[in-house]
């Protein structure tokens, strides 16, 4: 008997102790999710060192080496100004994944407290916060997007520069609209676990309502979550590109992958890594959150459905 | 039943008025705005001096304040007395109906300010609705003929090599940047430079523009056809590139809703009393699991009427397609507002309407829905 209860014991220990190795063994299984997350740790770094090993400076122009083809001085040529294009890339890493992760993080940290409040109030704040979020999805999205980021393009914020103040403008344009998700997906979670016992328990031991929302709501519906915000990551990527290729996003000379397709079309021919590998670098990127998600969901909880 | 109809009705005004009044606010109150870049690189003489600006102003309705405006925009200027608008421009707005706005509620968007100064915005609309519901229209039918039965299959034939096959297809479609994608495909299929002419000698396709204007050159698809520019030919071959792209993006989706939809209904319990009455598998999929399979996707697709209006901005971008999008990016660049504002507010009223639309049909297909 003795030994049965300390194996169970054990057990019980062994399981709690290796809940990431858990999951991390999960996650493992998923081949592409893991090639996909080397793909995205490469790009991490890229952008991370990319002053120290750009071969060039992403702003210098030599303009006897317009459109010039690859070779071994620039390793994938130059565009139509002599500007090296590799330089050009690894710097625009910076840009679009910092865009990418600020977005992702501020908007889901919003819709994870909107959402819980939401769910767990109930009541009128719910329908207050409910009308309004079905308010913002009634609306169109790119549309809407291109229309704000319009009309702030020109906004500049006090002591920053002009990149910076348009890198800002289009994470608050793209937050705008990413939240609504992650509040929705919260809200549906904390509305049944709010229901359960160990919130009554909670609530008996004399806890407050923020202390079971941040205690409780919040850890227990932190899953979904994550898994959405990594395939989220993929999307902003992808739309911010977007934007920065209609020429509504961050602006030239500064360069991001979007921005560096404007205006390809007239010289691809000649000069066709430079209309190919910017865009390469965003269907990677894109594919790889979408992949490292989807392993994600399978390592978190198989019966997530996303 | 009715009174749920009314009640959407009621809040449905209630989004488009309160949308499309923020958004105007919000147009107006942006730095900038149609005069701003107005004298630069004039020289002395033609420069606008203030006052020529004011009456510019006047002109365009932009003194009033920005609640006004709105309420202008939306009900038309006849019913007032006094717009403040100049002495020169002073008339009676009963004798005179053209000269003074109906507001947008009775039809009319106002004239444009800068892409074509003057030209009412319905009938910027009109001239290019029927290019944006060319293309959308056939890559959306396109796209569902492909992409339900695709996902049906790679459902019941779950973790099969096909079933692999297209979840990584619509994984590279969802992850794929559409105008890099039509730029890819112009790249290699397009215009007189691309691959497929230069290396496999094989006709190529225009790159852009929904009719060509010249007689097509040697080598291209057109002159293969001999079509004559404007000829139906001619379109249908402008239109090849632009569905190509839309279609793959489209179907990437759908399938993969089709697919997940399809897999949880074939997990339910009455699919299982179906095959143990040992009804045939093919009965059991077409009769009993599709049919509630389909609630999701109508969703889907019902939401892509609104885009049959407003079109595919990126795709008409890249194939400088003149359609709905195109004009939307257009006025959004020259700041263009009563552009801007019209193709909003009828894409959220369409939107709306979808919505609805949407709600209704999954009564239809599942009757256990129902709505008070």
């Amino acid at each position: 008997m003795a030994v049965a209860e300390a194996t169970a014991e054990s057990l019980l220990t062994l399981r709690e102790e290796s809940r990431l190795s858990l999951i991390w063994r999960r996650f493992r299984r998923h081949r592409l999710a893991v090639l996909s997350g080397v793909v995205i740790l490469f790009f991490l770094i890229v952008a991370l060192l990319a002053p120290l090993i750009a071969p060039y400076d992403p702003l210098a122009q030599d303009l006897k080496l317009k459109n010039a083809g690859p070779s071994r001085e620039h390793l994938l040529g130059t565009d139509e100004l002599g500007r090296d294009t590799l330089s050009r890339l690894m710097y625009a890493a910076r840009i679009s994944l910092f865009v990418a992760f600020t977005v992702v993080l501020i908007s889901e940290t919003i819709g994870v407290i909107i959402g819980a409040i939401s769910g767990f109030y109930g009541g009128w704040v719910d329908s207050l916060i409910q009308r309004f979020v079905e308010f913002m999805l009634s609306l169109p999205t790119l549309p809407l997007l291109l229309a704000l980021s319009a009309i702030f393009r020109d906004v500049t914020f006090p002591g920053l520069s002009r990149e910076w103040s348009s890198a800002i403008v289009i994470v608050l344009v793209l937050t705008s609209l990413q939240w609504i998700t992650a509040s929705r997906l919260v809200r549906g979670m904390v509305l049944s676990l709010r229901e359960q016992e160990f919130t009554q328990a909670a609530r008996a031991l004399g806890m407050s309502n923020m202390g079971i929302i941040l205690r409780h709501m919040i850890p227990n519906a932190i899953a979904p979550v994550i898994v959405s915000a990594t395939l989220n990551l993929g999307g902003v990527i992808v739309v911010e590109s977007a934007l920065s290729f209609l020429g509504f996003g961050i602006q030239p000379p500064i360069p991001t992958w979007g921005n560096m397709l404007q205006n390809v079309q007239n010289d691809m021919w000649t000069q066709p890594a430079k209309a190919f590998y910017p865009g390469l670098c965003i269907f990677l990127a894109s594919l790889s959150f979408n992949y490292i998600g989807d392993g994600l969901r399978d390592a978190l909880d198989p019966r997530l459905k996303l | 039943m009715t009174a749920y109809l009314i009640r959407r009705f009621v809040q449905m005004i209630l989004v488009v008025i309160i949308a499309s009044a923020a958004i105007y606010l919000l147009l107006n109150v942006a730095p900038g705005g149609p005069l701003s870049g107005i004298n630069l690189g004039a020289d002395r003489r033609s420069r606008f001096s203030e006052q020529d600006k004011r009456r510019l102003e006047e002109y365009l309705g932009l003194h009033l304040p920005g609640p006004m405006r709105y309420v202008v925009w939306l009900l038309g200027e006849d019913w007032l007395d006094d717009i403040g608008r100049p002495d020169w421009q002073r008339l009676s707005c009963r004798a005179e109906a053209e000269l003074c706005s109906r507001g947008v509620v009775r039809g009319d968007f106002g004239k444009s300010w800068k892409i074509a100064q003057g030209v009412s915005v319905s009938d910027l609309i009109n001239n290019r609705l029927a290019n944006t519901l060319l293309l959308m229209t056939s890559s959306t039918l396109l796209s569902l003929i492909v992409a339900l039965p695709i996902g049906v299959y790679s459902a019941v034939h779950q973790y099969s090599r096909t079933d692999y096959a297209v979840t990584t297809f619509s994984f590279f479609g969802i992850a794929m940047p559409v105008f890099w994608f039509g730029l890819m495909l112009i790249f290699f299929i397009g215009g007189s430079q691309s691959w497929v002419y230069q290396t496999l000698k094989l006709p190529y396709l225009p790159t852009g523009n929904v009719t060509s204007v010249r007689d097509p050159l040697p080598g291209s698809l057109l002159n293969l056809l001999n079509a004559q520019p404007g000829s139906l030919a001619d379109r249908l071959v402008h239109l090849i590139l632009p569905t190509i792209v839309l279609s793959l993006l489209y179907m990437a989706g759908w399938s993969r809703y089709m697919r997940s939809s399809m897999l949880e209904v074939l997990r339910q319990d009455y699919v299982r009393t179906a095959r143990a009455k040992g009804l045939v598998e093919r009965a059991v999929i077409a009769r009993h699991a599709l049919r509630n399979a389909l609630i999701p996707v109508i969703t889907v697709v019902t939401l892509q009427i609104p885009s049959l209006f407003s079109g595919a901005i990126l795709t008409e971008t890249v194939f400088n397609w003149q359609g709905m999008g195109r004009l939307y990016v257009d006025a959004l660049f020259s700041e263009d507002w009563p552009i801007v504002m019209a193709l909003l507010f009828i894409t959220a009223i369409l939107y709306v309407l979808a919505t609805l639309l949407a709600d209704l049909l999954y009564t239809v297909v599942d009757p256990r829905i129902r709505f008070a």
